[in-house]
């Protein structure tokens, strides 16, 4: 009787850690399943049956799908299915699917990723379909499309431009009096932020828990990169990392950083959550936060009745060098795609066809194909033709090349970024000993590699 | 064995033990194909360096190296998992055994007492109890706001401090204690009304009974429910990665979270694999000491 209880008791335990750990092995067995019927449909004659896979918000999933439809039904015979979701779960699934050597035909990449995904040969080289004229890229800037070349070969195609900006209450900084200009330096920033926190009470969020673009942008303005050029190791040393953590620790003891308690109780990182639009006291807002300019519109759209959201730079010792395009986001194809030909066409069509950005309307950031750009520029929304605008007159002119694509590990590296910082936060490290914390567990992060 | 050669096919399907395996034959492939085998296979990667994207390689027993002498955050969680699992359920099961005793009277509303305390364990674990958590216990939220209108005014982030989240979690799980009242009113209904009546007559108070007759006679369903409650305890995810996701200052990251982080995340696949197996060996080292403990405590005999 003892014995049959304890091995049942044993028994439910592992089941119960079966659960857990066995949830990839699942998926994976859906996604392949996934592509075999994906490969099945394909050999029935001249049909063509296609996966696309992104991550966004409504707008997107609805106008996207609209788009792959509209090319559909240009071209019989193809059928596009769109598959979308969440940030998070999309690279939880896109690497499932990886494992399951499924890979979409079609998919959304972010440059956080794209090294990656290229290093393990999972994304066709789009070189050859550029030589030969399948996909046109003449309209395309050179800085865009190195953004999306690994070692020679083009693998992702930008989907819309963007550059980090500051999303500021308007406001409440008319309403003190304040003009916010456009490529404020750190000590600026930091008069303004301790004049709005006398004035009004409003506390300011330097991008807690989502420091992954804010640092790098950070130390580009001190003159050095995050990472080496060619991803191996950590850029700077432990002392030219303490400036950046002397922008929390000036603030706690000025006053106006914003408390890291507000920060447990929201979906850090989601701009309906942003406590520049959430927050319901003056200690819980901020009158700023770091974002990209594509998010604007929503930025505005989570904001309160009357609140008017304001667009510029993030601020930095050195504005010109810290500033850089970035494409949003990107469209590869998969490397094991059943039509790799078809698949680019699409890519052509989503890039260069007229009809489909007037679908689109720039919703991933300003288009990547300048001549598209400029003919959808009059259809857009206020806040778009805004973006629009503070891409090409504030940035454009201002702003230097950007960093390679994220090396392996820089995950890792940031999500320590992200809890030292939180410990300074919360009092309990002074900069320097953060700056050493930091950039002994990075470089080691970075080595394991 | 040549009689059973010439069976028919419905003769042969209707010989009982084949039946019986036909009938079990949907959970067998079930465990067979979605417990063992993955089991196997992440038994496998826990010794292999895996990132998901590329094919796994072997390196023998790195990722437990790397675990016990170069991996501070493990050692927290470890920390965090055992505060939490040695606090909350001890704490589960006096709640439970308390109420338990309470809804043991039969009136015209026990029925729908007993239901409305189970509704919390079929509910408490889910993410809209967690995301309503959350906002609970936010600095505007309903617990600062009824400390308000009893004259405390406060603005307090439960949440956003490192002494006071963890407690957040284990009142959460606590409150959750359904499942066990459940098991422990069946068998307070089993102790024989001979038994009280016998201690009524040698003296006894209710204080009394309840410590030499009723704990006594219970002990057997507290060891049922110690042990699986703790297990649940070291395997809990949800409230943790959705209400706090760690924060603040891992102070509040369970194992599992760190473990999906590990693999999801980071891509640390094989390493994540690595921390299933050890939480596994863990929960089953606990598991076998309860019951060696079982001896000294649990009244074993009959009424």
């Amino acid at each position: 009787m003892k014995k049959a209880a304890l091995f049942m008791a044993c028994a439910l335990a592992v089941t119960a850690l079966a659960g857990c750990s066995s949830s990839s092995s699942t998926a994976e067995t859906t996604a392949a399943a996934g592509g075999a019927t994906e490969a099945a449909g394909g050999s029935e004659g001249g049909e063509v049956n296609m996966i696309m896979t992104w991550w966004g918000n409504q707008v997107r999933n609805e106008r996207t799908q609209q788009a792959l439809d509209l090319y559909a039904e240009q071209n019989p015979g193809v059928h596009i299915e769109g598959q979308f979701s969440e940030w998070s779960d999309y690279w939880n699934k896109l690497a499932t699917s990886a494992a399951g050597q499924a890979m979409p035909d079609l998919l959304q990449m972010d440059y956080m990723y794209v090294d990656q995904y290229v290093k393990s040969g999972l994304l066709l080289d789009l070189t050859p379909y550029i030589e030969d004229g399948t996909l046109d890229t003449s309209n395309i800037s050179e800085n865009t499309m190195a953004s999306g070349t690994v070692d020679g070969g083009v693998y992702a195609i930008c989907a819309g431009i963007n550059s980090p900006a500051l999303l500021y209450n308007k406001t409440l900084t008319d309403s003190l009096g304040i003009e916010i200009k456009d490529n404020m330096t750190m000590d600026e920033f930091f008069a303004l932020s301790k004049q709005i926190y006398e004035q009004s009470g409003v506390k300011t969020n330097v991008a807690y828990g989502i420091g992954e673009s804010w640092s790098a942008y950070f130390v580009r303005g001190l003159g050095f990169s995050c990472f080496t050029e060619d991803g191996t190791g950590m850029g700077g040393s432990a002392e030219e990392w303490v400036p950046f953590f002397e922008v929390y620790t000036k603030g706690l003891e000025e006053g106006w950083l914003i408390d890291p308690g507000v920060f447990a109780e929201i979906s850090v990182g989601s701009v309906e959550q942003e406590p520049l639009v959430y927050g319901s006291t003056p200690e819980t807002q901020s009158w700023c936060a770091f974002y990209n300019s594509n998010q604007l519109g929503a930025m505005q759209n989570a904001a309160p009745e009357g609140m008017e959201i304001g667009i510029t730079t993030w601020p930095s010792y050195d504005p010109v060098k810290s500033n850089y395009l970035k494409s949003s986001q990107f469209f590869s194809v998969g490397a094991t795609t059943a039509y790799p030909e078809e698949a680019v066409k699409v890519l052509d069509f989503l890039t260069n066809s007229s009809d489909a950005n007037n679908i689109l309307l720039g919703e991933r950031g300003v288009p990547a194909n300048s001549v598209i750009a400029e003919e959808i520029t009059p259809q857009l929304s206020e806040q778009d033709q805004e973006v629009t605008r503070f891409i090409n007159e504030v940035v454009t002119p201002n702003c230097s090349p950007i960093d390679p694509p994220q090396p392996d590990g820089s995950n890792e590296v940031y999500d320590l970024l992200n809890r030292t910082v939180e410990q300074v936060c919360y009092g309990q490290l002074d900069a320097q000993t953060a700056a050493n914390t930091f950039y002994e567990g990075a470089v080691e992060i970075m080595s394991a590699k | 064995m040549n009689k059973k050669k010439n069976l028919t096919f419905k003769q042969f399907l209707d010989q009982e033990h084949i039946a019986g395996y036909i009938f079990s034959l949907p959970f067998t492939i079930g465990f067979l194909m979605f417990m063992i085998v993955p089991m196997g296979i992440s038994l496998y990667y826990s010794f292999c360096d895996y990132n998901i994207l590329t094919p796994a390689v072997f390196s023998g027993a790195d990722n437990y190296v790397k675990m016990f002498t170069d991996d501070p955050t493990f050692w927290q969680t470890i920390g965090v998992t055992f505060y939490f699992a040695l606090v909350s359920v001890p704490l589960r099961l006096i709640f439970a055994l308390i109420v338990a005793l309470i809804l043991l009277k039969t009136t015209k509303a026990t029925g729908f007492y007993r239901a409305a305390y189970y509704l919390p364990s079929i509910i408490g674990g889910s993410v809209a109890v967690a995301v309503l958590w959350r906002r609970m216990w936010a600095t505007d939220g309903v617990i600062n706001h009824l400390l308000g209108a009893i004259g405390i005014e406060t603005s307090f982030a439960w949440l956003g401090n490192t002494k006071t989240a963890i407690w957040m979690l284990i009142i959460l799980a606590v409150w959750q204690f359904g499942s066990s009242m459940l098991v422990f009113l069946s068998s307070l209904k089993q102790i024989p009304a001979s038994l009280y009546e016998a201690a009524t007559v040698d003296g006894a108070n209710k204080w009394q009974q309840f410590w030499k007759v009723t704990l006594p006679l219970l002990t057997p369903t507290i060891f049922f429910n110690l042990v699986m409650q703790m297990i649940n305890g070291f395997l809990a995810f949800t409230q943790c990665y959705i209400i706090t996701q760690g924060r603040p200052m891992n102070s509040t990251l369970f194992y599992t979270v760190y473990m999906y982080q590990q693999s999801f995340e980071f891509y640390n696949t094989g390493y994540g694999a690595a921390l299933a197996w050890v939480m596994l060996a863990i929960i089953s080292l606990i598991t076998l000491v309860l019951f060696a403990t079982k001896k000294f405590w649990v009244y074993d005999g009959g009424f």
